[in-house]
């Protein structure tokens, strides 16, 4: 009896095993439909860490496509983006806006309120009246400007490009070219793959290049010489993942980063010296694709994360105090 | 022995470490600029001239070796022994390829395809084992084939099916045979590789539903004994054939047969035939009306198969991929919102006409009419063929192995308790 109820057993295994070769074989597996290139990033984008900031209501430039925001020292907020700048209080009013041709890519503020505005491939120094001061194109051909940053009487512009960062005047002279390939002074240069390239500076005045194609925030001195970095390319939250991240940065007053990621958009918070503090929006407060989440720093630890698909800057503020 | 198959079986399942069944590709690597340039992709390069000739000369050693073994010496352990050196050669270390098995298809796909010419070791692959079947019997199941040694090794708990039983799982093969020969000949695909169930563990990388298909097909295997060589191996169709007619076949006994009934039960693929000396247990005139009026509906059965494959030779012509690709095109309406199914958009992208696809596909069908009509009748007769098998009772006096189905693994040759020597003094 038991070896028939064995036999029984392993024959209904045997025909199970023949029926699907043929089921397989004349309808074709359901994966047959499925693109086998398809890049799933459904697993990667969950996490289980519970962000340390809650949204707020945010703010809703005028301009109708918006790529750069920044914060002045007046704490004003500046967005820039195609044909114009809109320069919004906190609660989201606007000030002010001016209109000019073609497209701000970045944006920056100087201490005195000069705006500095990347345009792909020259810069355009205005005033927050809405008056041009200058304009300049670096020397290199098929620049793309993708960032800029700024202290008193330097400003540093990223070319994804030519994947370098020049350091101009002011006056839109040409003071260095920092991050060049240079294996004699052991600088191996920027792996920029995609068009998002972004500089910083500190508190301290510290100039920080994120280093895409390697996932890393690196610093350099002023003659361009590579001091330190940090980051690490991981799909868990404490390291930067897909082909080239973070896309952006901006630097607190203390001295820690927050970044924001494409791909897997997330936006988090790294202490000074690059140890994964806290996640400030997870990838689910993002519609899927979003990309270029340009970043600044508001007052009261808020941060604000510039939205181009939803075309809003959306606030985020902290739960408690790090 | 069987406490060291038991041994050997976990120490394979054992070498056959989780995490390679498991293991998943990294996170897409980064474009970096060190200075490393990434060679071209290449597709793995042909074997050697020289060492695919090496692979022939390895094949007619160890068939000859086994034929020795097992008529001369009759030597189980010497089989098992061999049959271990053929699973790490053609198994682990040849990866399962080039198999006498699937040389099958490339055999067909020459014979019909103009454009395609069979290696001469693939044909080596292909013909040697039927011709030492034509003159010794399976000696190539007993100890070289390592799909056999393979399932020989779980075969812990074999039962034992009744005839209708393995008639019924032995037309399986059959079909198998007759749907791999339709879909080589006709450049569709290789379906004895892409079935294979074993060359994923032998190559320790396959997608988790073959090693699954692998795994439970060995789980049936401790119950019934070489369930694929028995009820799948399109092969074993080939060499049942040359076996029924070898020159030289082994036998259970190296002497005449005392009757002692030691070796009954031993064979676990049940291809030991009883004695039958009562000539006609049924009554030999209804016997002979069943063999006259099966004999009768043989054509029928044959025609049968023929109407039948006629009328699923579209279903069978959509195995092939060009005529999938026609279907799919005509049954997805072109619309934005919906991303386009990969085929389609590599075919459009391809600048080939859709109205040239159709006609090839029309020809495409045309071949599988044809062929889809052979193949029902084939499965017609061999459904005829099975039934007057079953039905006819051929006298037999002694215990002996049945000429087809018996792999010549010698299993039964250690119970017989009749000495060679002895009896010849």
């Amino acid at each position: 009896m038991k070896k028939k109820i064995i036999l029984v057993f392993a024959i209904i295994l045997f025909l199970a095993i023949v029926a699907w070769m043929f089921r397989d074989l004349f309808t074709g597996s359901p994966e047959l439909q499925k693109n086998p290139y398809d890049y799933g990033m459904k697993e990667l984008r969950q996490t289980d860490t519970v962000p340390a900031y809650k949204e707020v209501t945010p703010l809703k430039p005028a301009l109708t496509t918006i790529t750069s925001i920044a914060t002045g020292y007046d704490g004003k907020i500046y967005v820039a983006g195609k044909g114009g700048v809109d320069i919004l209080d906190i609660s989201g009013r606007i000030l002010k806006s001016f209109t000019f041709p073609g497209y701000a890519t970045c944006l920056t503020v100087m201490p005195d309120n000069t705006l500095v505005i990347g345009m792909g491939d020259h810069v355009e120094l205005w005033d927050p009246s809405g008056v041009q001061i200058s304009a300049w194109q670096p020397e290199d051909t098929t620049s793309v400007i993708t960032s800029v940053a700024a202290s008193q009487h330097k400003i540093f512009v990223a070319d994804a490009g030519n994947k370098i960062v020049y350091q101009y005047n002011e006056l839109g002279k040409l003071q260095a070219r920092i991050g060049e390939k240079d294996p004699s002074r052991k600088i191996p240069g920027f792996v920029i793959p995609s068009p998002y390239f972004d500089v910083g500076i500190s508190p301290a005045g510290e100039l920080w290049v994120a280093n895409t194609g390697r996932y890393k925030l690196e610093k350099y001195d002023n003659d361009g010489s590579l001091l330190t970095s940090w980051g690490e390319a991981s799909v868990t939250l404490e390291g930067f993942a897909g082909c080239c991240n973070p896309s952006h940065f901006t630097i607190l007053s203390d001295g820690s980063f927050v970044t924001s990621e494409k791909g897997i958009e997330r936006v988090k918070v790294y202490s000074p010296d690059g140890n994964f503090i806290a996640l400030v929006a997870r990838p689910e407060s993002f519609d899927e694709g979003t990309r270029g989440l340009d970043l600044a720093a508001g007052s009261n630890g808020r941060i604000l994360i510039l939205d181009p698909l939803r075309n809003q800057v959306r606030v985020f503020l902290p739960l408690k105090k790090h | 022995m069987r406490r060291k198959q038991v041994i050997l079986f976990f120490l394979i399942i054992g070498w056959l470490s989780p995490p390679a069944v498991m293991a998943i590709q990294r996170f897409p690597k980064p474009e970096f600029e060190s200075g490393y340039v990434v060679p071209d992709a290449q597709l793995p390069l042909p074997r050697a001239e020289l060492l695919a000739w090496l692979d022939v000369t390895v094949l007619l050693l160890t068939l000859s070796l086994a034929t020795y073994l097992v008529l001369k010496r009759r030597s189980r352990m010497g089989v098992f022994l061999l049959s271990l050196f053929s699973l790490a050669y053609f198994g682990f270390y040849r990866q399962g390829c080039v198999c006498s098995i699937g040389a099958i298809q490339n055999v067909t796909m020459a014979l019909f395809s103009g454009s395609y010419t069979v290696p001469l070791t693939v044909l080596f692959f292909f013909l040697i084992p039927l011709v030492f079947t034509l003159l010794f019997g399976r000696t190539f199941c007993a100890a070289v084939c390592p799909f056999g040694t393979f399932q020989d090794l779980v075969s812990f708990r074999p039962v034992r099916m009744g005839a209708w039983l393995n008639a019924f799982l032995g037309m399986i093969p059959y079909l198998y045979l007759g749907l791999a020969v339709l879909f080589a000949a006709t450049t569709t695909e290789f379906i004895i590789c892409r079935y294979d169930p074993f060359v994923g563990i032998f190559r320790l990388n396959a997608s988790f539903g073959m090693f699954l298909f692998a795994g439970l097909l060995l789980v049936s295997g401790v119950f019934i004994a070489r369930p694929y060589c028995r009820f799948l191996c399109p092969y074993g169709v080939l060499l049942n054939w040359m076996s029924q007619f070898s020159w030289k076949h082994m036998t259970i006994t190296p002497a005449e047969c005392i009757q002692c009934r030691l070796c009954e039960n031993v064979c676990p693929y049940d291809a030991i035939d009883f004695p039958q000396t009562k000539k006609n247990p049924a009554g030999q005139r209804k016997q002979v009306n069943q063999l006259i009026l099966l004999s009768l509906l043989l054509p029928l059965l044959v025609l049968g198969g023929v109407w039948t494959g006629g009328k699923m030779h579209l279903t069978l012509a959509g195995v092939n991929s060009r005529v999938r690709l026609a279907r799919m095109i005509q049954a997805t309406p072109v619309s934005k919102d919906q991303p386009e199914i990969p085929e389609i958009t590599a075919f459009r992208s391809s600048g080939v006409q859709q109205q040239q696809l159709m006609t090839e596909v029309a020809t495409i069908e045309d071949d599988f009419l044809t062929g889809s009509r052979i193949f029902g009748g084939f499965v017609g007769l061999v459904f005829g063929i099975t039934l007057i098998r079953l039905i006819r009772t051929p006298y037999r006096t002694d215990y002996l192995p049945n000429r087809g189905t018996c792999f010549s693994c010698a299993k039964c040759m250690d119970y017989c308790p009749v000495l060679k020597d002895k009896t010849n003094n």
